[in-house]
């Protein structure tokens, strides 16, 4: 009996290489469709929107002297490409963004790309932060849950990290700035300059990160734990720690690869409640100015970002899926086996 | 952000502590007149927390407040105006005339003006100013009404020049005040309308160092700058080496900042903290604005508000010193006129403003309007409601929706967005709009109610008032002009047309340890007497 890692790889270089392709493929179209739809449903969801984009970016600078003169909207109107029919401003605005042409704010004349390409990083570095940490706690609490004793006291583990997605943002960020900023005077209550201005708002959003991840991680733990072989593993001697790292996290790893995905995908489009606390320059913040500033250009630029990185991420732990669990690898390579 | 260390090590202390310290030094320092200079132990920077992103920095394009208090730093103006008696002093111009007609303006500069690129300031660069605010048309409203009907800036030479109108102006004096006719230089007026809102050169006491959009503006200080105007404190460089504008959206954190240290000052205290900051560690800084207060601006031509009596019921039934109380500021006062109080030009119209709900209901009885049963009038079966249009100050509009409830008046509110609004004047649908109008002019009336007025909030037909309108607007004497302005307020107050609910007052807050922050006439500051006396 061969077994399914020998026959992988036994076959051809060139044979691999078209499985690979063939795994591959539909799911970059399908992450292209799903850039596209996006950016699709934005657009015709933001001219649906009631009010004038000129006028709304008008006033964010005009204040009370804001100008209601027709003719000089129409001119307005006519320099940000907002004057044709609706298909062709689509067409125009879609096919700019092959050539990397995602147009100029109305509100700000600032080029999107600079906008975003600004706000971006700021985002990142926060995801990042709230990933790993919300990561990290979450395996803790869930190892201490695991091996809690008495059941009384698993019980109580368990309990506490749903309280970081139990306690709104908002609050978490106000609490975290009047101690940690104005009364210890650690870490800076705003700004986006170097890793001190990270700690705060990643600690804010690692808190329901890390829930999530909980959720599903000690989910998955605690069914590998109650699975025969590990009752097997604890049969035949083997040490808490061994049984623990070697056989009931390795199995629990999958579905928290699903849920690292969808977390990224949120992470990216930025949490502008969190960005408005710590005065962030980030995804979130100018998603929502944008939006209420009916500024098309930017919320597009922003949606196609956010759909990318999205559509990207879960490619990747598609990938992942493939290289992790040799169920999936084995399921690829039998078909080409049978199909021979 | 770099903090000075004194500053960082204060921060490290219990606030409890830090507000000790304060009060000890505030003691010493005791609100006395500032200092002839500054103590140069201390280093003179400070960290203003701004509240909103300015979004555009060019003074002629904004009338954002936040926008102003940084252009203001950054642009001289023409000339300037005493915030308390209204009077015009020289500035950039040293000298200045109006013609009879209020057609032509000569003015000439001061010697030896340079903006901070190093080039001069000649007739040539103001007269490409007032050019380019004509030609930026929608994106420059503000500076471009003050410039309605220019045809062009004569230059008489390199000093001397006559800037011309079509039509008898009567604001551009006062508008030649304002930073939206700042005077910047050639370059950035001949940048397009986006580039010059993230970059701005003046002639200013301060020259912008950065700007980066939703995190902060740094500015910092002019070496060699000496002509700042005679209502100014002192004379040549300003005393502050920098001012950082961190943008902190969210007002508990400003608050926080301030009291922890982290900001030296800090944009728009809500008026719930005032009173947190009355105590000597801190200084607020209160000043209404200018213009047509907080107002209900009505539109006649439709549903019961064509009927005077109505409107007058409504302006009766209000009253105001409660709504001051309610969604004021503890600095401020209730209005008593169209204009508010800080406005030159402004009448006392308390008599007509009173609060009186018999009167009101008197006068809606009086007009065949009978209490239904759900304590609302009606008449011929249509009860006696209105909309009011509105993008900000819902509490205010809450406040006056409770009183008029109370006469048996529904008024029901429309929150929009700010952009919404502006589509609202532009069609004209809406019973009402709930706003103030910002304006340092007795002008600003023509502005809101004038038929000619292409953004006008008020449609009221009354040939009466757009006569009286027109004529103030061609008025040079003083004192003429006083005499229809004070007409004009009386017209529109009795009348109805604009129902003031509240006088919105500026309300920022420093450490005690910043002196010299000063409101200029449209109250928005100037930082340049600004120093530190203590950490």
């Amino acid at each position: 009996m061969v077994s399914p890692e020998q026959r992988a790889a036994s076959a051809p270089t060139g044979e691999r290489a078209r499985t690979i392709a063939r795994f591959l493929i539909p799911k970059i179209l399908q992450c292209l469709f799903v850039i596209w739809a996006t950016y699709t449903v934005a657009f015709l969801l933001m001219h649906a929107l009631p009010g004038d984009p000129v006028l709304a970016a008008l006033s964010l600078r005009g204040g009370d002297a804001t100008s209601t003169d027709p003719a000089e909207l129409d001119a307005l109107r006519a320099r940000y490409g907002l004057d044709g029919p609706l298909w062709q401003q689509y067409l125009t605005g879609f096919f700019g963004l092959f050539v990397g042409d995602f147009g100029t704010s109305i509100a700000t004349g600032e080029p999107v790309i600079a906008m975003v390409g600004r706000a971006f990083p700021h985002t990142a570095a926060v995801a990042v932060f709230a990933l790993v940490v919300g990561f990290v706690c979450a395996l803790a609490f869930t190892v201490w849950a695991y091996i809690a004793r008495p059941a009384w006291m698993r019980d109580v583990v368990t309990q506490i990290p749903p309280l970081g997605i139990a306690i709104p943002a908002f609050l978490t960020g106000l609490v975290l700035i009047s101690v940690f900023s104005f009364g210890l005077g650690w870490f800076p209550a705003s700004g986006t300059s170097g890793f001190a201005s990270i700690v705060l708002p990643g600690i804010t959003l690692a808190l329901p990160t890390g829930a999530i991840f909980f959720q599903v991680f000690s989910a998955a733990v605690f069914d590998a734990g109650a699975s025969p072989f590990v009752l097997t593993a604890n049969a035949k001697g083997l040490a808490q720690r061994t049984v623990v790292t070697r056989h009931v996290l390795r199995n629990a790893l999958l579905p928290s690869i699903t849920i690292i995905g969808l977390q990224i995908g949120y992470l990216a489009g930025g949490t502008a409640v969190v960005e408005t606390v710590f005065s962030r320059d980030g995804i979130g913040r100018l998603t929502v100015d944008a939006v209420l500033a009916r500024d098309i250009n930017v919320v597009m630029g922003v949606v196609v970002v956010v759909a990318s990185v999205y559509a990207v991420v879960t490619l990747i732990v598609d990938g992942l899926y493939g290289v992790i669990d040799p169920r999936t690898r084995t399921r690829l390579l039998r078909g080409k086996v049978s199909a021979r | 952000m770099t903090h000075p260390r004194p500053r960082a090590a204060r921060r490290i202390a219990l606030p409890a502590l830090a507000g000790l310290a304060v009060l000890t030094l505030a003691g010493c320092a005791g609100g006395a007149e500032p200092a002839a200079a500054p103590d140069a132990d201390l280093a003179q920077e400070i960290v203003f927390a701004l509240k909103e992103d300015p979004t555009c920095l060019d003074p002629q394009q904004t009338s954002v407040t936040t926008s102003l208090i940084v252009g203001r730093q950054i642009a001289d103006s023409l000339l300037d105006q005493d915030p308390d008696t209204g009077e015009i002093v020289p500035w950039l111009a040293s000298d200045w005339e109006a013609s009879d007609d209020l057609t032509s303006y000569s003015f000439t500069l001061r010697d030896g003006v340079t903006f901070s690129d190093g080039t001069a300031l000649t007739s040539d660069v103001v007269a490409a100013n007032f050019d380019a605010i004509v030609g930026l048309g929608a994106s420059a409203s503000l500076a471009g009404g003050y410039l309605a009907g220019y045809t062009g800036t004569e230059i008489a030479d390199e000093k001397t020049f006559t800037v011309t109108f079509s039509a008898p102006n009567v604001q551009f004096q006062q508008g030649a005040t304002t930073m939206s006719l700042g005077i910047l230089s050639a370059e950035t007026v001949a940048a397009p309308a986006e580039a010059r809102c993230q970059s701005v050169v003046g002639t200013g006491p301060f020259v912008l160092e950065s700007y980066v959009p939703n995190s902060a503006v740094e500015l910092v200080g002019r070496d060699g700058y000496d002509w700042a105007s005679e209502l100014r404190e002192h004379e040549g460089d300003a005393y502050l080496d920098a001012i950082s504008f961190p943008i902190i959206a969210e007002p508990s954190v400003r608050t926080g900042g301030l009291e922890s240290g982290e900001y030296d000052v800090i944009q728009d205290v809500p008026y719930v903290d005032e009173a947190r900051f009355g105590t000597d560690a801190y200084r607020l800084y209160a000043k209404a604005n200018p213009g047509v207060p907080n107002s209900l601006v009505l539109n006649t031509t439709r549903g019961p508000l064509a009927d005077e009596a109505v409107r007058q019921a409504i302006s009766k039934a209000l009253d105001r010193e409660q709504i001051n109380l309610l969604a004021g500021s503890l600095s401020g006062s209730a209005p008593t006129s169209v204009l508010t109080s800080s406005t030159p030009g402004y009448t006392d119209l308390g008599d007509v403003l009173a609060y009186d709900l018999d009167a009101a209901q008197e006068l809606l009885e009086d007009a065949g309007w009978t209490l239904g049963d759900d304590g609302i009038y009606e008449k011929a079966g249509q009860p006696l409601t209105l909309t009011v249009t509105a993008f900000y100050a819902q509490d205010v509009l809450e406040a006056a929706q409770i009183q008029l409830r109370e006469a048996g008046i529904d008024l029901q509110l429309k929150m929009v967005s700010a952009g919404d609004f502006f589509g609202a004047i532009a069609s004209g649908d809406y019973d009402a709009v709930g706003a103030a109008l910002t304006r340092t002019d007795p002008d600003a009336l023509r502005t809101l109610l004038s038929s000619a007025s292409s953004s006008r909030w008020g449609i009221v037909e009354d040939a009466e008032l757009e006569a009286l309108l027109q004529e103030q607007a061609q008025t040079a004497d003083p004192d003429a002009r006083q005499e229809l302005v004070d007409d004009i307020q009386r017209i529109v107050a009795e009348r109805a047309y604009v129902i003031p609910t509240l006088e919105t007052v500026q309300l920022h807050a420093s450490r005690a340890g910043v002196e010299g922050i000063t409101f200029d006439s449209a109250s928005r500051l100037h930082l340049y007497d600004t120093q530190v006396v203590s950490r």
